[in-house]
This record gives C-alpha cells, sequence and structure tokens, in this order.
C-alpha cells in the first residue's frame, strides 16, 4: 500500500499585494518524517510555514490534509491535526512552565480545567521534550533554549500528528540545538508524527532530517530525502555561498565554506 | 474573598457624617444608608472592580502589563463621549444617565481603534509605541474635552462636577446602570478567559490551537471599553485601579486568566470601596476626589514597576 500524504500542496501561489512570494509550490508529506525547510532568508520559508498551517490562504493552487481542502477544517480540528512553534513569543507573562504547556491542550479540553487524560499529556509532552524538571519554574525567567524546549513541549501536548517549527533553534547553543533535533527526530520514528522545521545549519540537517526542502525565491528548488538533495552543486546554488563536502560517514555530508572565500575575508 | 468584599461593604456603608447604628435603625437613617450610602459604596466596588477587570483584559490583550484603560486613552475618549453626550443635550431626559453611558462607550471604543491603528506594527505591539499612542490620543481627546467645557454654557457646572469624578453624586440612577452592565461583562471576561490565555502566546500561535483570536480580541476590547465607559460616567476619571490591583493579584496567583479575572474584579472593588472610604474622611467634612486617593497609591507603584521589572517587556 503506498503511503498516505498527511499533507499536500498543489500549485500554491501566494502574495500579499505586488508580486508572488511563493510560486506554484507543490508537494506532499507523509507521517513519521522530519523534514527540513532550509532556504536563504526571504525565500518565502515563514511564508509556506503559514500557508500549510492555514493562517495564510494560496492565492491559488490547493492545500489539503487527509484529502480535504484545510481550509473545510474549523479551527479546533485544524487544530488536532497541526501544531505551531512560532518564533519565541518576545513578551511573556509570569505563567509557569506547566501552565503554559497546558494551553495546548485547549483544543481537547476547552475553556475548562485540565482533564486527567489532558494533565497526563502535559506530563508526556514536558517529558519528551526533555522539560520536565522545568515543571514549576516560571516561563519569563528561563533560558532561551529552556524556553524553545518548552514551547515544543506546548505543542506536543496538543497532540497533533504533524508538528511545523518555525526555527526551532534559533539563538540556540550547539548542544540545545542537538537536545531539539534529537527530541523531534524521536517524535517521528516514535509517535510517527510528521515533522517540518524551518533550518539554517546544513550539516544538522544532514545529520537529523530524512529529507530537505529546498526553497529560493519563492519557488521550491528541490525536495527529497537529504542525502538526494544534499550535493556541493545544489547547496552552494542555494545558499549563495561556495561549498565543499569535507567528508562525514555513509550517507551524511558535511559542508563548509571553500577555503579561498574565507581567506579573501580574512585578508 | 466573599467575606472581605462583606466586611468591606459594611465597612463603607457604616461611613458617614452622620453615625448609624444597623441594629436601632430610625426611618430618617434608613433612608440615608438605603438612598445614599448604598449606591455610593455598590458603585464604588463595581468600578474598583469594572476598572481593575478593564486593566487586566487590557494588559491580555496586549500582552504588556503596563496597559490600563488610564494610560490607554481610553478613560480620556470615554469622557469626550459623555462631555458631548451632556454638552449637545444628546440625553434625552428620561434616561439622561444611561445615554451618556453610550456615549461614553462609543468614545471609548473609537480611542481605543485610535490606539490600536497606531500602537500596531506588524502584529505586534511594543510597549513604548503603545504607551505613546495612548498618551497622544489622551492627550488629543481631553483637549477636545477641554473645548466642550469652553462651549459648555449652562452645563459647564453640570460637567466639571462630572470630571471631578468620585461618587459624591451617586445615586440609584447612576447605580443602576452600573449594576445592569457591570456584572454582565464579568460574567463574559470570565468565560472566555482561557481563550485569552492561549493568546499570550502570539496570536497565529493561538490561531493555531483552534481559538478564534481576531473574534476574541474583539469581543475583549468591546467589552473593556464598556466597563471603562460605565466607570467614567458613573465616577469619572479614576486613574492606576487598572494597573495596581492586576500586577498585585499577578504576584499572588500567577498569571491564568481564569483566576486573575474574578480575584481582580472583587480586588479592585475592595480597593476602590476603601479608597473612597479614604476620600471621605481625611479631609472630613470635605471630600477628596477619590481619583487623587488611588493616584498617590497608584503613580508610585507605577514608577516602581517601570524601575525594578526585570521582564523582556519594558
Amino acid at each position: 500500500m503506498a503511503i498516505k500524504s498527511a499533507l499536500e500542496l498543489q500549485d500554491v501561489c501566494f502574495g500579499y499585494t505586488g508580486g508572488l512570494l511563493l510560486k506554484e509550490v507543490s508537494f506532499a508529506i507523509a507521517p513519521g518524517e522530519l523534514i527540513a525547510l532550509i532556504g536563504p532568508n526571504g525565500s518565502g520559508k515563514t511564508t509556506l510555514l503559514k500557508i500549510m498551517l492555514g493562517l495564510l490562504r494560496p492565492r491559488s493552487g490547493s492545500v489539503t490534509l487527509h484529502g480535504r481542502p484545510l481550509s473545510d477544517y474549523p479551527p479546533k480540528s485544524r487544530a488536532l491535526n497541526l501544531a505551531y512553534v512560532s518564533q519565541q513569543p518576545s513578551s511573556s507573562f509570569p505563567l509557569t512552565v506547566r501552565e503554559l504547556v497546558a494551553l495546548g491542550r485547549y483544543p481537547h479540553d476547552g475553556r475548562g480545567r485540565l482533564t486527567p487524560a489532558g494533565s497526563l499529556a502535559v506530563t508526556n509532552a514536558l517529558h519528551r521534550s526533555a522539560a520536565k524538571h522545568l515543571a514549576d519554574r516560571r516561563f519569563n525567567t528561563l533560558s532561551g533554549g529552556e524556553k524553545q524546549k518548552v514551547l515544543i513541549a506546548r505543542a506536543l501536548a496538543q497532540g497533533a500528528p504533524i508538528l511545523l517549527l518555525d526555527e526551532p533553534t534559533l539563538h540556540l547553543d550547539l548542544y540545545y540545538q542537538i537536545q531539539i533535533l534529537a527530541a523531534l527526530k524521536r517524535l517521528c520514528t516514535e509517535q510517527q508524527s510528521t515533522v517540518v522545521a524551518v533550518l539554517h545549519d546544513v550539516n544538522l540537517v544532514s545529520l537529523f532530517a530524512d529529507k530537505a526542502l529546498l526553497l529560493r525565491d519563492g519557488v521550491l528548488h528541490s525536495f527529497g530525502p537529504t542525502s538526494d538533495v544534499f550535493n556541493e552543486a545544489s547547496i552552494s546554488d542555494l545558499l549563495g555561498v561556495d561549498m565543499v563536502a569535507v567528508g562525514g560517514k555513509n550517507s551524511i555530508r558535511c559542508f563548509a565554506p571553500r577555503q579561498p572565500f574565507i581567506n579573501s575575508r580574512g585578508n | 474573598m466573599a467575606a472581605s468584599v462583606a466586611m468591606v461593604i459594611l465597612l463603607g456603608l457604616s461611613i458617614g457624617p452622620v453615625p448609624i447604628s444597623f441594629f436601632h435603625m430610625s426611618p430618617a437613617e434608613r433612608e440615608i444608608l438605603v438612598d445614599l450610602r448604598l449606591p455610593r459604596v455598590l458603585s464604588a466596588f463595581l468600578v474598583g472592580g469594572g476598572l481593575a477587570l478593564a486593566g487586566a483584559i487590557f494588559q491580555g490583550l496586549f500582552r504588556n502589563p503596563l496597559a490600563d484603560s488610564y494610560l490607554l486613552g481610553v478613560s480620556s475618549g470615554a469622557s469626550l463621549g459623555a462631555a458631548a453626550a451632556l454638552v449637545l443635550n444628546l440625553a434625552s431626559p428620561l434616561a439622561s444617565f444611561a445615554a451618556v453611558s453610550v456615549f461614553a462607550w462609543v468614545g471609548s471604543l473609537g480611542a481605543l481603534a485610535l490606539v490600536f491603528y497606531f500602537g500596531h506594527r506588524a502584529g505586534s505591539f511594543s510597549i513604548l509605541r503603545l504607551l505613546l499612542s495612548g498618551l497622544g490620543v489622551g492627550l488629543f481627546l481631553s483637549s477636545l474635552v477641554a473645548v466642550f467645557m469652553l462651549l459648555a454654557g449652562d452645563e459647564l457646572k453640570a460637567l466639571i462636577f462630572f470630571f471631578l469624578g468620585g461618587f459624591a453624586t451617586s445615586s440609584w440612577d447612576t447605580a443602576w446602570v452600573a449594576l445592569a452592565c457591570i456584572p454582565a461583562a464579568v460574567c463574559f471576561a470570565c468565560f472566555y478567559a482561557a481563550d485569552l490565555n492561549v493568546l499570550l502566546l502570539g496570536e497565529e500561535t493561538a490561531q493555531t490551537s483552534g481559538v478564534r483570536s481576531g473574534q476574541v480580541q474583539l469581543l475583549y476590547a468591546i467589552v473593556a471599553a464598556l466597563l471603562t465607559s460605565i466607570s467614567v460616567s458613573v465616577a469619572g476619571l479614576i486613574g492606576f485601579v487598572g494597573l495596581i490591583v492586576p500586577h498585585m493579584i499577578r504576584l499572588i496567583s500567577g498569571a491564568d486568566h481564569r483566576t486573575l479575572f474574578p480575584l481582580t474584579f472583587l480586588t479592585g472593588g475592595i480597593f476602590l470601596v476603601l479608597s473612597d472610604a479614604v476620600a471621605r474622611t481625611v479631609l472630613a467634612p470635605a471630600e477628596l476626589p477619590v481619583g487623587i486617593v488611588t493616584s498617590l497609591i497608584g503613580v508610585p507603584i507605577f514608577l516602581y514597576l517601570i524601575r525594578n521589572e526585570t521582564g523582556d517587556w519594558v
């Protein structure tokens, strides 16, 4: 049996008033995949994520969730299917971590207090994103990396099979970047969740992502298994920096900017 | 909490130029208690609770603990609406106070729309832009109020009386409007509190969590403007209740709006009944406008917050 796609975009075009920010983007994502969405600044990554979430409506083309147009889903049932981790909110009230993660239960428990099942989901979400020890801390007193883990836990508590994240590793040191990507990877393998994350570090993408979705100037440059899509030419072309493969094992390749580039800047 | 509300209301009822024993009341004393003191204490309680709740709502809506109807200029909008109704004699004699309240509501919604427009950029409100917009809108509308006062002629005395504020003129005529509107607004605010909790994470996160964020924000804006305008209609401009009370409650019970809203309402009510008691007694037999009492307490707390808050929202 063919793997059923969870979310599918067909010829999606989007623009606010002037030119198009996304041009005829088509792809489908399946359960259990960790997909990295990469591309230069301004290439339309966040816009694409918002289209996939139904926050923005395409000017033309279609977005379907389990074969049904995404726009047909009422807000709550959309939230039961798709969860979002935006770039960190700038302001924060003194909610405790547990209270904040419990906000993810809104589509399940509505306006009332947490049900026992909801409470369990919150505990599990904290556990899975390695944030359990933070449960009773106030969110606004946490470090950037801790906050990110908590925000991911909130999305996990939502229990949606598809998770979309906008730069979840922004401002984090390497240790936290790896912790977060490992947690997302586990989610895909253990829960058969689908994760789409905007990422910038091509080497971490090589290490963790099953597939890579390369976007440039609003056009889908390429989409496929990371080991197929990533090569010196495609990466150099995408990032506008001359990149060279520097080793790595099996199908995992690592890339670095070609030396003269560094020298020319150094001198 | 209920016990402290009852105690404070009893205290408010017992203060006044005529000493009244609750147990052996003459008909005259009963009249003073029921027709003068009861509407006054009730108005103070509802207005205090209403202003505090409006502040808490604005803080949640703008995701910023420094928002408040007074600082956002919404109170000035309500004053302008009320002044327009009084000066232009738009208020029909039958339900004049209700009409003034409706005009005040329209004024406060207009002010809020302006603050929204100027304070908003690229989907977010920076505290600086928000407070400056509120300050600008508030000053502009206050100037218009001054123009109305110059034009007022015969109504000038009524206007001055109105804006001096306080509860000296409270009667059942004004109290019933507050009694009809404010409890309903409180129920609404508490019912949707969970939605506002999710909105603390930003509009997009709220939308993807299943909250109809646009609707919820609009409804809360209308309700907070209603609370502000009823309060201004009943008691004139009273500042800082909406700032101090929610902040205090947040320190004690956290930021969950489901507990924050009811506690803020009750505490705001208690705070203003006590402030009114102070206003009535410190210079007795003269009365201090209650807004002066709340500002004397509120401004130092506001400045303290600006100086010492370590959060990332200033």
